[in-house]
């Protein structure tokens, strides 16, 4: 398959020729049948509206850079998750469960962009969407809830389904399921005969600034 | 002492193959709710197995219940991040508080073998000091027993799990049945950075097992631990405990959602246990009630059994349930350097430093932390780069990156706070069960812990060669909620585990810690059990006759 498009400025291309799929052989058997299912068609979408669902696609573009084909499916796999309530079950005294807080949430996105720009979210330009995210991100408050926490949860959905991608690994040099096979070379730079070095190894995404950053979980 | 295998036989009744024992299953023992068991027992965790595996072991008729699955580790468990969501506690549940605490995933498991099925496999002991931190330092809670009491049980557990590491200097000094894994990247740049920084660190302690432990294969070094080990070598009650009690005709039922315990108005003690199976009530008869459900659902079911004689909730006269819940604060702090380190390669516990434990009189704050790896798989991983507000082209770049990070994370120890607890919600779960509301928040030690854990952990991997260094803040290990006391007005349970207000019920899981130092609870919850065990058998309580002698004389 392809590698997901990837500029080589946001870390495109650093493992050339790496393959997680490619020792899917070696995976156990139910094993096999979890992460392969991601690479087989899309499940239809059953949870998100229509509305829901072009807001969705266009905030989980913007989350994960995603411009082009061929894309990770994550509407699909957030859309799946939320119509099996597969949620982690907690929620915030001021947010509703996971599922009804997707909902409320991307009906203030559309909100909020109808009122800036009289159009909803998935139909404004890729940097009037930027701006809009930025701001929520950088908010205390939006629009009556903390910000913190839908930032969270929006990344959160986001990240799950995007990084359990095969393709997704393949960009960041992570060979996946490892049983029954397990590592037989560990250690700084000890590699197994199946992983790709990195390309660009001095490519520190902050790079010259010796720094410490602090963020909080959720 | 005995041999383990005397002892316990868990290890050498599962297939010499990855996968369980079936037979074995198949043919276990089934009571009959109308059959009066000598003690019935909820929730199959770290506590409840071990005390299932102690009773059956000394002739009781003893089932466990258990509200998830009994698993099969071959056919339920994946060697993938994103597949193994269910392996968590993921029923409704509401957080609040100035620090609210996500659950799910990163607190609590579901299941036999209860949340060691997907724990990291960190297994330290307590230090002597937790035991009196009230009165040498003025904070926390006084245990009403010290160290000495437990020091039997915990040589025995780490025998059965069996934990492998270096010789431990801290605490009280020991050693561990099996010797240290080598280390990966992760652990190598630890070991690096703690010499270069003089702080001392060792590889340890784990109960993963090193070299065959009965028919448990040696650890692949596959890095899933927290998906659950599909190869048995990482040490889980549904490995280490369950088997062996089966064997001594235990029952193990699964898929039991236990609502309300059942307590005799007349005689004021508990009569057995309602849960939900299949769609169906039922309720089983018991001479003994245990409750070890962790700590978030042992207050919620102590606090949904209220009854005529309990009218605020079981045991809570004196408001104590549900109190005193902790958890740990654990910032992880990763740090990148120009050499790979690959570091879900390998266990993600492999060395730890409790070099900061003790309370430290130069410092402002009481009490400690300690530092060990932490090895976040992608999913995790995208959350440390997301929680420094990166997304979009930021995040792929962060992420493509992956390979040159290593993460250290620390266990600060949280003070028991009274409004730090478990309350019912009005909301119910799909049994009409009211589901628990978990309000938190920091003191001002909490917090001056977690910063000054974060610069350690800076300082360890600058000191390896770190160029750049990001933190999470965490938090991590639910203990307390129903904790153990020297009377009722100030806790819910005794040394023994047993309730002050129903004689005949106990609780034998994390909930009844007062304090949790700054190490992992597993090793201690199920220490503490197995005294509780032998307490409870010494003195007969709910068994007319006994079939075998307790592992351990009752004044261990
Ligand atoms: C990601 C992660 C990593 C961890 N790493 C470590 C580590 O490295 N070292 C360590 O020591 N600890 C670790 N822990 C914590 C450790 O696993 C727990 O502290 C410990 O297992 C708690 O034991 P317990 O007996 O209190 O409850 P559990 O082991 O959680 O058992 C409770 C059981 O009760 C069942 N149950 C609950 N309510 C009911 C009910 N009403 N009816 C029937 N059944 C019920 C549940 O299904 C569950 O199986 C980790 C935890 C997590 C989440
Ligand atoms: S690393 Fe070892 S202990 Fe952990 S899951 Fe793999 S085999 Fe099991």
């Amino acid at each position: 398959m392809t590698a997901l498009p990837l500029d080589a400025n946001d870390g495109g291309g650093r493992f050339p020729g790496f393959d997680a799929q490619g020792q899917s052989s070696r995976w156990d058997r139910v094993t096999q049948g979890v992460v392969l299912a991601r690479l087989g068609r899309p499940t239809d979408l059953r949870f998100f509206t229509v509305a829901e669902e072009a807001a969705a696609r266009a905030l989980f573009d913007q989350l994960l850079d995603q411009r082009q084909e061929p894309r990770v499916p994550v509407v699909n796999m957030v859309d799946a998750r939320l119509a099996e309530d597969q949620t982690d079950g907690w929620h915030y005294e001021d947010m509703e469960p996971d599922p009804a807080a997707w909902r409320s949430t991307l009906a203030e996105l559309d909100a909020e962009a109808r009122e800036r720009h009289e159009r909803p979210f998935a139909e404004l330009s890729c940097e009037e969407q930027t701006l809009l995210l930025t701001d929520i991100q950088a908010a205390e408050k939006w629009r009556g809830r903390q910000a913190s926490r839908v930032w969270s949860l929006w990344t959160r959905y986001a990240c799950t389904a995007f990084y359990s991608h095969p393709l997704a690994w393949d960009e960041i040099g992570f060979a996946g399921p490892a049983y029954p096979r397990g590592y037989k070379n560990l250690g700084l730079n000890a590699r197994e005969p199946f992983e790709v070095a990195d390309a660009r190894p001095a490519q520190d995404p902050a790079p010259h600034k010796a720094k410490s950053e602090t963020g909080r979980q959720r | 002492m005995a041999s383990v295998k005397d002892r316990n036989a868990s290890a050498w009744l599962l297939p010499p193959v990855p996968g369980t024992n079936h037979a074995m299953r198949a043919n276990m023992a089934q009571f009959r709710d109308e059959d009066e068991v000598d003690v019935v027992i909820v929730g199959c965790g770290a506590g409840g197995s071990t005390l299932l595996q102690r009773l059956a072991r000394a002739g009781w008729k003893a089932v466990a219940l258990d509200a998830g699955p009994f698993w099969d580790p071959e056919r339920d468990w994946v060697s993938d991040e994103a597949g193994s969501h269910h392996l968590y506690w993921t029923e409704p549940r509401i957080i609040s508080g100035d620090d609210p605490v996500p659950l799910g995933s990163n607190n609590s498991g579901r299941g036999v073998g209860g949340s060691m099925v997907h724990y990291a496999g960190y297994t330290p002991r307590f230090h002597p000091s937790d035991f009196h931190t009230y009165s040498a330092d003025g904070v926390g809670a006084d245990w009403p027993l010290e160290y000495g009491e437990l020091k039997a049980y915990y040589e025995d557990i780490e025998g059965e799990l069996p934990v492998a590491g270096e010789h431990w200097p801290w605490g009280d000094p020991h050693s561990y049945p099996h010797s240290p894994h080598p280390v990966s990247g992760n652990g190598e740049l630890f070991l690096r950075g703690a010499l270069a920084s003089g702080i001392t660190a060792k590889v340890g302690p784990v109960a993963i097992s090193n070299g065959r432990f009965g028919n448990r294969p040696h650890c692949i070094y596959r890095g899933f631990c927290l998906q659950g080990c599909k190869v048995n070598a990482k040490a889980s009650p549904l490995v280490t405990h369950i088997p062996d009690a089966l064997h001594h005709g235990a029952e193990v039922r699964a898929d039991s959602m236990v609502t309300r315990i059942e307590i005799d108005d007349r005689t004021g003690k508990a009569t057995g246990v309602h849960y939900v199976r299949h769609g169906r009530a039922r309720f089983q008869r018991a001479r003994i009630v245990a409750v070890a459900g962790y700590s978030i659902e042992t207050p919620r079911l102590l606090l949904n059994s209220a009854c005529k004689r309990f009218p605020a909730g079981l045991c809570n006269d004196f408001d104590q349930v549900g109190r005193y819940l902790m958890v740990q604060g654990a910032p992880q702090t990763a740090g990148r350097f120009e050499s790979e380190v690959r570091m879900w390669k390998a266990p993600p516990p492999e060395v730890s430093s409790e070099d900061f434990y003790e309370t430290d009189p130069s410092k402002p704050y009481k009490r400690g932390f300690s530092i060990q790896t932490v090895s976040p798989l992608p999913i995790t991983w995208a959350e440390h780069v997301a929680a420094q507000g990166h997304w979009g082209g930021k995040l792929r770049e962060y992420m493509s990156d992956y390979v040159h990070w290593a993460c250290l994370g620390a266990l600060c120890e949280f003070l028991p706070q009274p409004d730090n607890r478990v309350t019912l919600s009005s909301e119910k779960d799909r049994n009409s069960m009211p589901v628990a509301h978990f309000h938190y928040s920091q003191c001002d030690n909490d917090r001056q812990l977690m910063e000054a854990a974060q610069g350690a952990m800076e300082k360890i991997l600058y000191g390896a060669g770190a160029e750049e260094v990001i933190t999470i803040k965490r938090f991590a290990h639910l203990v307390g909620g129903a904790r153990m006391a020297a009377d009722e007005q100030r806790g819910v349970v005794d040394a023994d585990c047993r309730s002050f207000a129903v004689p005949n019920l106990y609780i034998t899981d994390g909930s009844v810690l007062p304090t949790q130092g700054s190490a992992n609870p597993a090793l201690t919850i199920m220490a503490v059990t197995a005294r509780a065990a032998n307490r409870l058998i010494a003195g007969g309580a709910g068994k007319a006759t006994k079939t075998t002698q307790p592992a351990r004389p009752a004044t261990a």
